[in-house]
């Protein structure tokens, strides 16, 4: 059986409200794509990673991997 | 007795060429004639990265969170990571054998930048961004390799209408490791040695065209039409220079990554996709034009793709995207419905196509890290995506970034010649196989969680 792409977690509604009123005309969708976009953040500064190129040197990288053909 | 083996990595060798005209390479023939020899089904999917890595480490794609060379970073509309040796969380062949006291010397596997410890020597491999870098383990090999061959190339750009050019610098590049490797024989110890030549993967997208009378632009009498198996004749002889070095104790395995075939062109997916209604920009670009480069309507937008030797599409889905409009609920309704779509497109000429689309779960018993929703391999692989956009066709006859005339294809290839058996057989084998079969020829105890099983 497939494990589901998405779960479930509940939060308060006063909270829930308090989102919502936050992201009006903002670029998120939805208080869940908000609840993502935060976790994801706080996630990845306790796992973060040493960065393996500079910025300079990724785009030499990318720039090649577009002339390679593997993307565009 | 001190087992030995030898890895000649030809990325991208397919059949069509190194069996079935073998004649024209005497070097390899008799690993043919005197081994076990046969087709050997890449990894889905079979790009450069991930292959070499489930080759080395007998784990699928899923299991190593590697889908291509690049992947979404969190989710981002934009930003990506690229893959690197450090992307690399599986135990490799090298792993294993630094356990048992082995040594491994090990030169321009993908993606072997940064140069990680081993337990012998490495030379990282095309991802590397410039020969400035340290590129080596230990990092003194670099200044020993540099003072004895020159500067390191690393590859070609073969997206070029300078052919001339680039036949000589892809011949000149492979000239040079395969000195270097022959230096690397010579003079260091090594149990296990493992090398990958990537020209050959780049002179076949460079000159494909002028090969195969298949291909749509093929011109007869071109001037160019024997590059391809000049380029393997030369590349036959270099093996036979170092199969004149190594000992009768040692075991030689010839490897692809996957196979090659014709391109029959290039398929814009994120035209289609605009087409169809799923992706929605505000502003029409006036010319060709990468997506990232335009801007897109979210808010309308329920799906995108990436263009490379194979598609990558993505649905934006609420919750997940920062603009998701796709609601959780109907997620794996509008993904299955997508799929169905994109089986049904037909080619230019309203021919059926043999596209096959894979959610990840169709692959992988499991899969890790940031995967694409669906995986698209247009007719077979024969039709390259597109990303681009601004194109007046959905169809085009040539590459959308530059000359490229080949494509990747499931099966490529695999020789074990071992001089002590007397095992001459043909069998298809699978990419995941290559690591426990040189585990099993050293005698090393193989893992029990690599998937593939030693061809013997």
């Amino acid at each position: 059986m497939e494990e589901k792409e998405f779960k479930e977690v509940l939060i308060p509604t006063t909270l829930y409200k308090k989102i919502e009123e936050k992201i009006k005309g903002t670029e998120f969708s939805s208080v869940s794509s908000y609840v993502t976009k935060i976790l994801r953040e706080v996630l990845s500064k306790e796992d973060e990673k040493k960065e393996v190129f500079s910025k300079e040197d990724e785009e030499k990288v990318k720039e090649r991997l577009k002339a390679l053909g593997y993307i565009d | 007795m001190s087992k030995k083996v030898f890895v000649i990595g030809l990325d991208s060798a397919p059949a069509e060429i190194v069996f079935n005209q073998k004649e024209k390479f005497p070097n390899l023939k008799k690993l043919i004639d005197n081994g076990i020899y046969g087709n050997l089904t890449s990894s889905h999917p079979p790009i450069t990265i991930p292959a070499w890595m489930v080759m080395c480490t007998s784990k699928n794609p899923g299991k190593l969170g590697l889908y291509g060379f690049r992947h979404r970073k969190d989710y981002s509309y934009t930003n990506i990571w690229i893959a690197t040796s450090e992307s690399i969380k599986e135990k490799t062949i090298w792993d294993v054998l630094t356990e048992y006291g082995k040594t491994s010397c090990l030169v321009s596997i993908p993606p072997s930048y940064p140069p990680k410890k081993v337990n012998g020597y490495l030379i990282s491999c095309f991802i590397t961004p410039d020969a400035e870098k340290d590129y080596t383990y230990p990092l003194e090999l670099k200044s020993e390799i540099e003072g004895k061959f020159g500067s390191y190339k690393f590859d070609v750009k073969f997206r070029t209408n300078e052919k001339e050019k680039l036949k000589e610098e892809t011949f000149h590049m492979t000239e040079q490791r395969f000195e270097v490797i022959k230096y690397l024989l010579r003079n260091k110890n090594w149990d296990f040695f493992m090398f990958v030549e990537i020209g050959v993967d780049r002179i076949q997208h460079a000159f494909w065209k002028y090969m195969d009378k298949e291909h749509h632009l093929y011109e007869p009498n071109n001037k160019f039409e024997r590059i391809i198996i000049d380029y393997y004749k030369f590349i036959d002889e270099k093996i036979g220079e170092l199969l004149s070095i190594l000992d009768d104790k040692t075991s030689i395995i010839v490897v692809s990554d996957h196979g090659a075939k014709r391109m029959k062109g290039a398929f814009c997916i994120n035209e289609w996709l605009i087409n169809e209604g799923y992706l929605v920009l505000k502003n029409k670009p006036s010319q060709i034009t990468s997506l990232e480069n335009v801007e897109v309507d979210w808010t309308k937008t329920k799906a995108w793709g990436w263009g490379g030797y194979y598609a990558r599409v993505f649905l934006n889905v609420e919750g997940r995207e920062i603009g998701g409009i796709i609601k959780p609920k109907d997620f794996e309704k509008e993904r299955e419905e997508l799929a169905q779509r994109i089986k049904e497109i037909k080619g230019p000429n309203g021919e059926k196509w043999e596209t096959k689309v894979f959610k990840p779960s169709d692959l992988y018993p499991e899969y890790r890290g940031d995967y694409p929703d669906l995986m698209v391999y247009f007719d077979d692989l024969y039709w390259r995506s597109a990303g681009t956009l601004g194109h007046p066709t959905l169809y085009l006859p040539e590459n959308d970034t530059g000359p490229d005339d080949a494509v990747h294809a499931q099966e490529g290839i695999y020789i074990i010649y071992a001089p002590w058996k007397n095992v001459k057989e043909r069998k298809d084998a699978h990419i995941l196989d290559i690591a426990p079969t040189v585990l099993n020829l050293m005698d090393i105890p193989i893992p029990e969680d690599m998937e593939g099983k030693p061809i013997t």
